[in-house]
């Protein structure tokens, strides 16, 4: 394509205004991404003095993790956990978006009460949930015990609810973030196709099924898109909660990326890790991209 | 995509961005004015920001042409990082930090340390000086004939008792591990099936350090004299573990399996849900704070009648390499400031820290603060039956390894053989490097 006839100062205007952004994305983004494939090619151990300087290795981290039991219990905790909280959070803030998608005296303070756990800190959050978690007199075993919960009360240190703990604790903070994408979709839905389905007798479970899902799917797709990605990068509450613990049952892999870097000072290694989560990442989201180009065409 | 990238942006980004912002600090220049900063973390529930911030104006009077300036940075963890990410990044590092006591070998191998021995060289009364300061928070600051850095706010592990619990129903202080046991079953109370108080509390979500007065109790620590040493799997160290998970398993007396009550045992203790915790001599001030009973502090009583032992913990200053002379002279001059008997006794009694100097407890302060509060006596009498706190080569992968195969025994995952065998030879490849 040839530009004719514009003055240079008009045709440089678009570049001039992409430049912030491109330069912002190319030091914060670009650069270290590159920077974390180099360094994962090299064995650099700070706390080693023979591998301080770093020395090409080629692929012997990536080798190395993956024959790593460890690392494998850590990729296994990461996809339970991503797994587990993603479809609990989506599922359940289309169900809140729902209950409080209504004109009533008090629903401001309903929906009030469901979002803020989202502007709450993720740290003071899990804080106040390792109170709730307490044995005997903690608030969530006490309600537990309502129902008739007689198990283990040790949700933080027990081995077979560690990680659960720490899946809890990020399905309260989120869901209510994500109960507002879905309201606002629900408020822009027209009144007239459910006006249709009232005549024609469906109940409120037929509407949300065949009528609301369906015309919300883009909502979905975009919740559940950042619902994956935050699963990941949230950390915070597994540092307060089970610092990864008891014996790595609760480690996930930004926190183990952590370790590695800050408590092995392992260089090589933790880049290796955080190219490993890019690529998760990348995946998930060009598959998500793709899967919801051709679900556009469907609905056109 | 611009989120996952914004992971990549955080952890990496770390890396250099200190570079930036610490290019434009300038290097000073001896005889002129002297600006350095002070990295400290805050582990205790006490003031120490506004304690600091009042040492240094004092020291700034009487040392002008020397500017310190605080920074705040999280807990240990954090300041670590923070150090970290400076140095690696380029950046100029604090001329002193508070770290670990333990760290050492860490940051001597990274090269961010720098030994304090010309300084302690040139110094009038350098022996009195050293000698001053309680051997067992002096030890983790020798390696190879140097002295890394000097101990600052440090804590130990003790057992706090509910005194008059004790004397009303005529248990006697333990003082074997056989005592300990039987006190902590018969003082556990139960209203039906509910366990309405433990005998004891010993948390186990960081497990070494509250562990390691049991192995050191019963004849071997966890580790050894050397910085590539560890006995995970002795004898004696399982036994120790074993006879931890006896409290819950044969006497019923503890919650069972790993405790992750680290943060609640203090309160625990103080509202008599349970009758005895093991803890940080730091928690001090906050339970005679919350509770209305007799307080008594004691160290952990041995697997032997008569012996008890305890290990030491907390943080050093540490004098940073990659600052200019004078900063470091600066530095010491501040660092001195701080370990003087004086402030180290108002720190102590502002803290709940014990005093890291023994002319501490001569200065009139402090023996008036000793004797409205006695137990502040016995923290540092705890001292004397200390071992050395697991302070080692690769210590944060050394550390996890223990941790996370002593959790599984604890947890009843494996034995505790089995688990401590584990231990060490992963321990061993781990220090492979170093030998």
């Amino acid at each position: 394509m040839v530009i004719t006839g514009k003055p240079a100062r008009q045709r440089l205007l678009p570049y001039l205004l992409v430049f912030p952004t491109v330069l912002f994305v190319t030091v914060f983004t670009v650069y270290p991404t590159l920077r974390a494939v180099v360094n994962s090619l090299y064995r650099q151990r700070l706390n080693i003095a023979k591998y301080r300087t770093p020395a090409f290795v080629g692929l012997e981290n990536y080798i190395q993790l993956f024959n790593d039991p460890e690392f494998l219990t850590v990729l296994t905790n990461t996809f339970i956990y991503v797994l587990g909280v993603v479809p609990l959070c989506v599922a359940t803030a289309f169900v809140f978006a729902e209950l409080v998608n209504k004109k009533m005296r008090g629903i401001g303070f309903v929906r009030l009460a469901l979002f803020h756990p989202s502007i709450l800190p993720l740290v003071s959050a899990a804080t106040i949930w390792m109170f709730l978690f307490t044995p005997d007199y903690g608030l969530f075993n006490s309600a537990l015990r309502l129902f008739g919960y007689t198990g283990p009360e040790n949700w933080t240190a027990n081995p077979d609810l560690a990680l659960m703990s720490v899946m809890i604790v990020a399905v309260w903070k989120n869901t209510g973030f994500f109960m507002i994408f879905y309201l606002a979709g629900l408020q822009n839905l027209p009144q007239s196709v459910y006006e249709a389905a009232k005549l024609e007798g469906a109940g409120p479970i037929r509407t949300a099924v065949s009528i609301t899902l369906p015309l919300l799917k883009r909502t979905s797709l975009f919740v559940s898109t950042i619902a994956f990605i935050s699963a990941f990068q949230a950390v915070d509450h597994v540092f307060v909660l089970t610092g990864g613990g008891p014996s790595n049952k609760s480690t996930i892999l930004l926190f183990y990326l952590w370790q590695e870097r800050f408590e092995k000072l392992n260089v090589g290694q933790s880049s290796a890790i955080t190219v490993i989560l890019i690529i998760i990442l990348l995946v998930f989201t060009i598959s998500n991209f793709v899967v919801s180009e051709r679900k556009e065409v469907d609905y056109e | 995509m611009k989120h996952g990238m914004t992971v990549s942006v955080l952890l990496l980004g770390l890396i250099f961005v200190p570079n930036l912002i610490a290019g434009g600090q300038q290097e000073a220049v001896a005889g002129e004015e002297v600006s350095i900063e002070v990295y400290y973390p805050v582990a205790v529930d006490a003031p120490i920001a506004k304690i600091l911030d009042g040492y240094i104006a004092e020291f700034e009077e009487s040392n002008p042409g020397i500017t310190v300036k605080p920074v705040f940075s999280g807990g240990y963890g954090d300041v670590k990082t923070a150090v970290q990410t400076t140095i690696e990044g380029g950046g100029t590092p604090p001329a002193l930090a508070v770290l670990l006591a333990t760290d050492l070998y860490d940051l001597l191998n990274a090269g961010y340390i720098a030994p304090f021995d010309p300084f302690l060289d040139s110094m009038k009364g350098e022996k009195a000086y050293l000698n001053d300061f309680y051997d067992s928070f002096l030890e983790n600051s020798r390696y190879e004939g140097q002295i890394w850095s000097l101990p600052f706010q440090r804590s130990a592990v003790v057992m706090y008792y509910n005194a008059d619990l004790f004397r009303d129903q005529g248990i006697a202080k333990p003082d074997s591990w056989e005592a300990l046991a039987v006190a902590a079953r018969d003082l556990t109370k139960k209203e039906g099936d509910k366990i309405v108080r433990w005998g004891i509390e010993w948390p186990s979500d960081w497990p070494y350090w509250l562990f390691q007065p049991l192995a050191i109790g019963n004849g071997q620590n966890i580790v050894g004299d050397s910085d590539t040493d560890v006995f995970f799997d002795d004898p004696k160290v399982i036994e120790a573990i074993e006879y931890y998970i006896s409290l819950s398993e044969k006497y019923e007396a503890m919650p069972s399996g790993v405790q992750a009550s680290w943060g609640a045992a203090p309160s625990n203790f103080a509202s008599g849900n349970t009758a005895m915790i093991v803890h940080s001599t730091g928690s001090l001030t906050g339970i005679l704070n919350q509770t209305d009973f007799q307080v008594g502090v004691m160290p952990i009583p041995a697997s032997t009648k008569g012996e008890f032992a305890s290990v030491p913990g907390g943080g050093n200053l540490y004098l940073m390499d990659g600052v200019s002379d004078a900063e470091k002279a600066a530095a010491f001059r501040f660092a001195q400031f701080l370990t003087e008997p004086e402030r180290v006794a108002d720190f102590s009694i502002q803290t709940g820290y014990i005093a890291t100097r023994k002319s501490a407890y001569k200065t009139d302060v402090m023996k008036a603060y000793t004797g409205k509060i006695p137990q502040a006596l016995e923290t540092r009498d705890a001292l004397e039956y200390a071992g050395k706190e697991l302070s080692i080569q690769n210590l944060g992968e050394v550390r996890n390894i223990f941790h996370n195969y002593i959790q599984a025994a604890f947890n009843g995952e494996m034995s505790a053989r089995e688990a401590m065998q584990t231990a060490q030879v992963k321990a061993e490849k781990a220090l492979e490097d170093f030998k």
